[in-house]
């Protein structure tokens, strides 16, 4: 086991082959050290599992599981059960990408939820299947460029809009579905932090920005990421039972050029007529989650500002070897 | 382990730092703050152990190179706070609040200055003049071992600090009191003791190993003197020595002060606590008018012209005097004109008054605070020509003219004196780091913050109490606290938590990268949010 | 002391005592009333177990995927299209070398969509690296299911319990259900070494390249041939404690001796053809029968022993590889042709969707096959040749 560092317990540790400033690498590391490597994690096929155990290699450092593409939340169903069967209390983490959660993953999802197993599922969204070459997926933005939704002669990209998936999981009357992302450490440890208090299916959607498929310079990841709430493009958001019971507020909010120019994935609207409209259409998607949530002026526990403020010795971290809990 | 399985964390063996084309660097920077501060304080240094409520160590770190905080939390004209990166985010870390909190504190719990060396030097250095820079250097001597003697012509120590600065803005206790400490490092001090008249050159030179000249540049300007004697007309350094001194001064209902520097503020604000009327001429022009071009606008401090005119002084700008006027030997007034230009031709003060405009401003005192030179009577033997052994600093070098500059210049010339005395090279340690400026902060991190201020009594009252009072704990803490540390870590974790191939490793009171497997992604110096961060070009 | 239960109702007793504590199944037909018992038993608190209604099967094959790697007992049931939809599933419970357990309540498969009979379904997966059991009457499906798990936890392989749907699910047979304790004797709690586990972290289910999945394959194909062993050593031992059983292990011979003409067959099947051969020999036809019990692994070597004295074989399955023919016979004439035996083997198929193989059907099979024509690569059993679709029909 890999020990470097004393001060937390890299359940997901180096050598891995995710490329260089990989969006869900930094989100699994950070989710998986919140959590800890006392914990079943089960994964479905794609990045974060191709990546993570090349080569007869892996860099996982606690036990961890994966069966094929679909299945991951069925897969920690029957772990879960098997656990609670014997009497132990072992949480059960699932993790996927937008691929395995909203698209071929969706049904076993489902039916995770419906069935309330105590599982926490967590969805690494790159926003298509990137493992396979950047295909689209049900997660894939409008106006997007991927290699099945190709701008062209007579194509802007993307036609259909992102699937709003939180509503749909949240619409199962479940515990606790949140969306976070990585710009906002502190916003993602508290939702990881709350989520593993609560029985029952719970649901996580991090924002993971992929600098290959979303065609951005490497060190932009988590810029990028920020972006992508502040503009209101995705909002940070909890729901439970059925409900949303918590936003964070936008400090200020961005128009959504800044995010979209950063991207080449979204660079050929920015070359022609037709593009003008399509971010017109992504501001008005950004304005619409913006009223939806009231994400400018809600009443709430923090905004932008207060989840991403720098404090002095951080904000105090991971469950560290050898100390229980997070410090 | 079967080989049905795959043993945890074994892709440790696979070093995926080959792949990188650039890496992190961890370099502290020199914030602007400290490029900026005439002492070359390490203010983010001491501001970050204030934020942690280490205030003893703050005040240590912070008297390093200025053993004057009290009194430079007061008059400094903080150059820091303009340069403050803060400033573009929101508003500049109140520096001078905390500083003044700090050499409070250390008044309050009677902290003592420490001893760099033990070692006992028998060298014996000469300081002539108890000023910012002549207090400085003997500190700066003293903690190192050296014997040093202070030599002032006045009664009480100080320099200008205490003859000029009035005691509004500098209580007289706590001037005081930070000279007591440092006197206490084993300084011998000899006041009334004039070079030349209590003691000659030659002694000096005999009896002590290296002389420092701090005499500052208290010898006025001439103005105006017709002859009728000092009690209707005299300098503002005059003027404000005497107030200082305190000499119960009576005053005419009606005061003209000239001048537009802080000694002509600090002198007609005394004025209105003694009752007169004043009217201030200055022949520049009001602050902000030229966009801060210095020469055309009033150089005195806006805070202080902006109090003054609150506690009533009247200011008449652009407008100079041309001659007394009198009936008999009383001082009537002076008449005035307005001012065509300020520099002349060869960029020297020489304001030339428009004909035509003359006006009558009545006053019986005239107060000329146009401007101060070195008075070096007495010194003639050891500086024409300047003799090795013998450091000049301060207002007396040359220099600007603040305080900051002299307590600067009074290590500086502790450090070439330590060289001369030792025939070893400076230990002046100059910082060479890189400058951080607020392109390299991420503001994303900083959420804004008011700035606090010290509270200024409500309503002006003409009294010489303090005009603006110090921090609590709370205040200074939080100002403190909003310092940005521009270049300097300050362990938030961001480039920890951010690294996706776990490369950044935290140690205690820091973080290292572990090139085996940094990727280069540059994720680390983009999250920085204090610019600490570089990247380079790998070496191929 | 036996008792006349439905089958799904004998299967469900005997899962019940073999202790798992994870279930998971999508009800299909003719599965169903297996699901259901068990279903009851939970509810009733005489099984102490999770029963989990899954979305799918593909869901309820993972469901007990993760169970085994929970570290837990685990059980399902399916057939037909609910087979094929966790196919996925099955090869990769098989390729992570989970013991586990199901029954596979053999159905036709769509299209055309059909409830009854057949083994396309089970046949369909046989590349799936399962052990794969057919059963001829439900006693035999309660006394395999019991042995599966010992089977399953030795060789750390899955295996597959095959029964005719409704020919045994739904039918009513007298059957012995054993004591718990002697189940408990036979069959020790569940442990497996690869569970996972904090105090143990692996990975499982990690990437495999060019360079190692041929290993991997080639271990699992060695796993199965040893599985061969242990079936048959499990299906002695089972004998020995209960006192009834012994199928054979790997194939059951009936009437094999001075058997010129033998019938190789699968399943319920086997029953009417043991009346067919009895009657037969009582007409003086040398006839005999084998029975595979275990298809996977494909037991070549006991095949051809049984077979040796053989003229003539034939085949009587009842799935088809579409364009190539009969399945079973295609893997027989393999093994005979390796071990250098030269009987001619004809390929028949019947009893597709449910067709009863009545003992006329049966006994005309034998007739044509003893009368020593050429042996056909395939031919169906019982075809109504009017009623077939042609490919020119419009």
């Amino acid at each position: 086991m890999d020990t470097r560092d004393a001060h937390r317990h890299n359940v997901l540790t180096s050598g891995h082959r995710a490329c260089s400033g990989c969006g869900e690498a930094m989100a699994a590391r950070m989710v998986t050290d919140l959590i800890g490597p006392e914990a079943i994690y089960v994964n479905a096929t794609g990045c974060l599992q191709v990546f993570t155990t090349h080569n007869q290699q892996s860099a996982w450092q606690a036990p961890w599981i994966h069966s094929v593409f679909a299945n991951a939340a069925a897969v920690a169903s029957g772990v879960e059960a098997a656990l609670r069967a014997r009497g132990e209390n072992t949480p059960v983490i699932v993790q996927a990408g937008d691929g395995g959660t909203f698209d071929i993953g969706l049904q076993c999802l489902s039916g995770m939820i419906e069935r309330g197993h105590d599982v926490l599922f967590v969805c690494y969204d790159n926003e298509a299947y990137m493992n396979t070459g950047v295909q689209r997926s049900s997660s894939t933005p409008h106006a997007v460029r991927t290699t099945t939704t190709p701008p062209g002669r007579v194509s802007e990209g993307k036609h259909q809009l992102k699937k709003d998936l939180i509503s749909i999981v949240a619409a199962h009357r479940m515990p606790y579905a949140a969306t976070a992302t990585v710009a906002y450490f502190p916003d993602l440890k508290a939702k990881v932090e709350k989520a593993m208090s609560i029985k029952g299916p719970r649901f996580l959607h991090v924002l993971s920005p992929c600098p290959l498929g979303w065609d951005h310079d490497a060190g932009l990841s988590v810029t990028v990421a920020r972006l992508a709430v502040e503009t209101g493009l995705f909002p940070l958001i909890e729901m439970e039972y059925g409900a949303v019971s918590g936003v964070v507020r936008l400090a200020r909010q961005r128009p959504v050029e800044e995010y979209l120019k950063l991207q080449g994935r979204f660079k050929h609207l920015f070359t022609g007529k037709g593009g003008a409209e399509e971010v017109r259409h992504l501001q008005a998607l950004a304005d619409t989650n913006i009223r939806r949530y009231g994400l400018l002026d809600a009443d709430t526990e923090w905004d932008t500002n207060e989840a991403s403020q720098a404090q002095r010795h951080g904000r105090g971290s991971y469950a560290a070897p050898g100390k229980e809990g997070a410090s | 382990m079967s080989r049905l399985a795959v043993e945890p964390g074994s892709t440790v063996a696979y070093h995926s730092g080959d792949w990188r084309n650039q890496r992190p660097l961890y370099r502290d920077k020199w914030p602007p703050c400290g490029q900026t501060c005439p002492a070359e304080e390490d203010i983010q240094a001491w501001l970050a152990l204030a934020s942690d409520r280490q205030w003893q160590a703050a005040w240590r770190t912070l008297t390093e190179r200025n053993p004057l905080p009290a009194v430079m939390g007061r008059v400094c004209y903080h150059p820091c706070e303009r340069s403050c990166n803060r400033g573009h985010l929101d508003t500049a870390v109140n520096i001078h609040g905390v500083e003044r909190y700090l050499g409070d504190l250390a008044l309050k719990q009677g902290w003592q200055h420490q001893r760099i060396s033990d070692q006992q030097q028998t060298q014996r250095v000469a300081v002539v003049g108890a000023g910012p820079a002549g207090l400085s250097c003997a500190f700066q001597l003293a903690r190192r071992g050296y014997p040093v003697t202070i030599f002032d012509a006045q009664s009480s120590p100080g320099g200008t600090l205490s003859s000029g600065i009035p005691e509004y803005r500098l209580p007289k206790a706590v001037l005081r009191g930070e000279i007591d400490a440092i006197l206490a490092l084993g300084i011998e001090l000899k006041l009334d003791t004039r070079i030349g008249i209590d003691i000659s050159a030659e002694t000096l030179c005999d009896e002590f190993a290296a002389v420092f000249l701090a005499v500052g540049a208290l010898q006025p300007r001439i103005y105006p003197d017709d002859g009728y004697g000092g009690h209707s007309v005299m300098s503002g350094v005059e003027f404000l020595r005497r107030i200082n001194a305190g000499e119960g001064l009576s005053l005419p209902k009606q005061v003209a002060v000239i001048g537009g520097g802080n000694t002509a503020i600090d002198a007609a604000r005394c004025a209105r606590r003694l009752g007169a009327e004043v009217t201030l001429v200055c022949s520049q022009d009001p602050h902000g008018s030229h966009g801060g071009h210095p020469g055309a606008e009033m150089p005195a401090s806006l805070d202080e012209v902006v109090q003054a005119e609150a506690e009533g002084v009247s200011l008449l700008y652009r407008t100079g005097v041309r001659r007394l006027v009198r009936s008999g030997a009383h001082l009537s007034g002076v008449e005035t004109a307005r001012v065509d230009q300020i520099h002349d031709r060869q960029g020297r003060f020489n304001p030339l008054l428009f004909e035509g405009t003359e006006e009558f401003l009545p006053a019986g005192l005239a107060i000329f605070a146009i401007g101060q030179e070195v008075d070096w009577q007495g010194l003639e033997a050891l500086i024409e020509p300047q003799a090795p052994g013998v450091f000049i600093g301060g207002d007396a070098a040359g220099q600007p003219r603040f305080a900051a500059t002299a307590v600067g210049s009074g290590y500086q010339a502790a450090m070439s004196i330590i060289a001369f005395l030792t025939g070893t090279p400076s230990q002046y340690q100059h910082h060479d780091k890189a400058e951080v400026t607020f392109r390299d902060i991420k503001p994303e991190y900083y959420p804004k913050q008011a700035r606090h201020e010290g509270v200024v009594k409500a309503s002006p009252s003409l009294d010489f109490d303090e005009r603006v009072a110090g921090f609590d704990t709370d205040d200074a803490l939080a100002e403190a606290s909003r310092c940005l540390s521009c270049g300097v870590c300050f362990e938030c974790d961001n480039c920890w938590h951010f690294c996706p191939d776990a490369a950044v490793i935290k140690k205690d009171g820091g973080y290292a990268v572990d090139y085996d497997y940094c990727k280069g992604c540059g994720i680390c110096a983009a999250e920085c949010p204090c610019g600490h961060i570089d990247m380079e070009r790998e070496a191929d | 002391m036996r008792q006349l239960l439905e089958g799904s109702r004998a299967v469900a007793e005997a899962v019940r005592l073999c202790r798992p504590q994870v279930i998971a199944a999508y009800p299909i037909t003719p599965q169903t009333h297996i699901i259901e018992h068990l279903a009851q038993f939970v509810a009733d608190g005489e099984l102490s177990a999770r029963l989990i209604n899954a979305e799918s099967e593909f869901g309820a094959a993972s469901v007990v995927l993760g169970a085994v790697a929970g570290g837990t007992r685990a059980f399902t049931a399916s057939a037909s299209q609910g087979l094929l939809l966790m196919t996925e599933v099955l090869y990769n419970i098989a390729g992570l070398r989970l013991p586990l357990v199901m029954v596979c309540a053999n159905r036709a498969v769509g299209a055309p969509i059909n409830i009854f009979s057949d083994h396309q379904d089970s046949m369909s997966v046989r590349d799936a690296g399962w052990v794969q059991l057919y059963v001829e009457s439900n006693q035999e499906a309660v006394d395999t299911i019991i042995q599966a798990y010992r089977i399953a936890e030795a060789c750390e392989l899955p295996v597959m319990v095959c029964m005719d749907g409704f020919f045994l699910t739904h039918t009513f047979e007298p059957v012995a259900i054993p004591e718990q304790a002697a189940v408990d004797e036979f069959l020790p709690p569940f442990q497996f070494a690869r569970a996972l586990d904090p105090a143990r972290p692996m990975t499982l289910g990690g990437g495999s390249e060019p360079d190692n999945y041929l290993e991997y394959r080639a271990g699992h194909h060695q796993a199965m041939e040893q599985a061969g062993e242990v079936v048959a050593a499990m299906d002695t031992e089972f004998s020995g404690q209960f006192g009834r059983g012994g199928y054979g292990g790997l194939v059951e011979p009936y009437c094999l001796e001075g058997a010129e003409t033998v019938m190789v067959t699968l399943g319920s099947t086997m029953g009417a053809v043991r009346d067919v051969v009895d009657r037969l020999r009582a007409d003086g036809m040398a006839v005999g029968a084998l029975r595979l019990r275990c298809f996977r692994p494909f037991p070549a070597q006991v095949i051809t022993q049984q077979l040796a004295s053989a003229a003539r074989i034939v085949v009587l399955e009842k799935a088809i590889s579409a364009g190539a023919g009969g399945i079973v016979a295609g893997e027989l004439r393999a093994a005979l042709y390796q071990a250098g035996m030269s009987a001619p083997v004809d390929g028949v198929i019947g009893g597709l969707g449910g067709r009863d193989l009545t003992p006329a059907v049966i006994e005309a099979i034998f007739r044509r096959a003893a009368a020593g024509n050429a042996s056909a690569a395939c031919r169906f059993a019982d075809l109504n040749a009017d009623a077939v679709p042609s490919t020119q029909e419009s």
